[in-house]
């Protein structure tokens, strides 16, 4: 785990106001697996930091994806290159990917794309065919952006590939599920394929494990913490009707 | 008194360091503190969950609450943000005192600095069987009487509201532990100074002041509040000046040492509860934000030195007004 100050050095649109921002971050950058995370510090700005999971590490740079949502990402997105900001991580626990499933399949649903460029790459890494299916309100909401050996698009208004969301689109063997969006998206997902694993986003306060308050409930009763135990988790595993989704009021995430 | 320019930032010269007025270790309510900063409870676990922390500026530790018997905690959403705060209902989640003394106790046995334990009951007689359970086990500084914490639907910080309740649970500790007993007071009283008096009274060796302010927050999508528990407990800079006023009016009011505690991110921060009258402070949201949040203030104090007339200022706070309202 490492906190760095660390440059913005990229910025791109990849869909309706969401935007990769890239920061100089080598330590983070070499370690981070996929589904991992990194609690970044805005100064001046809100008090806590803010949890994004790592879209991509390639040399130096980690790419975070997000959307202009709140008075903290507004800021983010008005940073000027060579502005830094605090980042730590690697945090949390990743997907585990297995390398005798022959296929992986990438579920995800509007900004649940965060973990999957990586995730890809890690996928095909292990000899895994990788086919990644994206769903998101609109085609002017979905990310332009994939990788792998097969793409699949939804959108709930049926302005781009199938209509509905991400789990209509998926293929019907779809070997290893990794998954990542909404929370009805993953509940349902839960209901289809428990054994997906899947990224949860909830409210986060340190981020390592110390504060419990990104608790989520399981299903065997109790919580654990999403920064330390999660964010990835088996779908079944998780109390989902006990796991409110993630609120801000406006202007304040 | 007349003052030489200093360099821009530099504190005024002339005036004594920090360290050759404050002595580190200090000794603060029976324990031994290794530098006057500490973690406050519920911001650094059990003492190994917070990385990238200087230990060595840890001038202590006081645990996660703990009960009797191990706790689930409230439901989520646990924490909103607020300006320049935050709102929390953990709901004392833990494992339970046996697991404590079992599992960490001996780690912190081989510690340098010191370990407090946080101590909740629902009842009386909960925190004094806690305290009896405590006595003599190896790598316990001292308790921390928890009769503040907002996140509980029974005990906590009913205790803490006023003076009898409060003396009642300190003498009850008190009554069944060699160990050094501090009492960290609520925010929630009509009279802290009154339940201050109250508890060293009843024993209390310091007095830690204070913990969250009740607070709430709506969701105006939903209609229905925002944490899960209801309501929970405000900390962060956002309480700091009304922390240092009633960590004034406890220092005023009482004889033995307080620990200040309420949003102190800095080494300024910490010179505002010192200069309150404070003995020593607690980091706690800080830690959150900042896993060293600790070692900044540390190295800060080393840093400055005091304005003028701090000697008196303290003693001021401390004694004086102590002797003259009681």
């Amino acid at each position: 785990m490492h906190d760095l100050l660390a440059p913005l050095v990229s910025r791109r649109q990849v869909a309706r106001g969401s935007f990769v921002l890239g920061f100089e971050a080598g330590p983070i950058a070499r370690e981070v697996r996929a589904g991992q995370f990194v609690n970044l510090l805005l100064r001046p700005g809100p008090l806590l930091r803010r949890p994004f999971s790592v879209y991509r590490a390639e040399g130096e740079v980690v790419e975070l994806v997000l959307k202009a949502v709140g008075e903290g990402t507004h800021r983010l997105l008005e940073l000027h290159e060579g502005d830094r900001v605090s980042l730590l991580g690697p945090l949390g626990r990743g997907f585990t990917l297995d390398p005798s499933a022959g296929q992986v399949t990438l579920v995800s649903g509007g900004l649940g794309v965060a973990p999957m460029p990586l995730a890809a790459r890690q996928a095909r890494a292990m000899g895994l065919r990788v086919c990644w299916v994206h769903g998101a309100p609109t085609a002017a909401d979905l990310c332009t952006e994939w990788e792998g050996d097969e793409v699949r698009w939804a959108t709930e208004d049926g302005s781009f590939g199938t209509r509905g969301t991400a789990l209509d689109a998926m293929p019907e063997s779809p070997g290893q599920v990794l998954a990542c969006g909404p929370l009805p998206m993953l509940s349902a997902l839960a209901q289809r394929r428990p054994a997906a694993q899947v990224a949860v986003e909830t409210v986060m306060g340190c981020g390592t494990g110390v504060c419990l308050g990104c608790a989520i409930p399981l299903a065997s009763g109790g919580y654990d913490r999403a920064c330390t135990e999660g964010p990835v988790y088996r779908a079944d595993s998780i109390a989902w009707e006990r796991l409110p989704a993630p609120t801000c009021r406006r202007g304040e995430a | 008194m007349t003052t030489s320019r200093a360099e821009p930032g530099d504190p005024p010269s002339g005036l004594p360091e920090l360290d050759s007025v404050w002595r580190w270790p200090l000794e603060v309510g029976g324990v031994r503190l290794l530098t006057p900063v500490m973690a406050a409870s519920g911001t650094f676990g059990f003492g190994t969950e917070v990385p990238l922390c200087d230990r060595r500026a840890l001038g202590g530790m006081v645990c996660k609450g703990i009960f009797l018997t191990p706790r689930t905690g409230a439901p989520p959403p646990r924490i909103v943000e607020t300006p320049s705060g935050m709102l929390n209902a953990i709901g004392l989640q833990g494992p339970g005192v046996e697991t404590l003394i079992r599992d960490y106790a001996p780690l912190w046995a081989t510690w340098e600095f010191p370990v407090l334990v946080n101590l909740n009951g629902e009842t009386v007689e909960e925190y004094a069987e806690l305290a009896a359970r405590l006595d003599g086990v190896p790598g316990i500084a001292g308790l921390e009487v928890n009769i503040s914490c907002p996140n509980v639907r029974r005990g906590g910080m009913l205790f803490g509201h006023d003076p009898q309740p409060a003396a009642a649970v300190t003498a009850a500790v008190r009554a069944r532990t060699r160990l050094p007993v501090w009492v960290k007071l609520t925010p929630a009283t009509g009279d802290i100074a009154a339940v201050a008096r109250a508890c060293e009274e009843a024993g209390a060796d310091a007095l830690c002041a204070v913990n969250t302010f009740l607070g709430m927050a709506f969701d105006a999508e939903t209609g229905r509040p925002r944490l899960g528990f209801g309501t929970g407990g405000l900390s962060g800079p956002a309480i700091r000046p009304l922390a240092v006023y009633l960590a004034h009016r406890v220092a005023q009011a009482v004889r033995i040492p307080v620990i200040g505690i309420g949003g102190i991110t800095c080494a300024e921060d910490a010179l505002e509860f010192l200069l309150a009258g404070c003995r020593a402070v607690q980091v706690g949201t800080a830690t959150f934000v900042d896993p060293n949040a600790i070692g900044r203030v540390v190295e800060g104090l080393r840093r400055r030195r005091l304005p003028p007339g701090h000697l008196s200022s303290i003693d001021a706070c401390s004694r004086q007004d102590a002797s003259s309202q009681r």
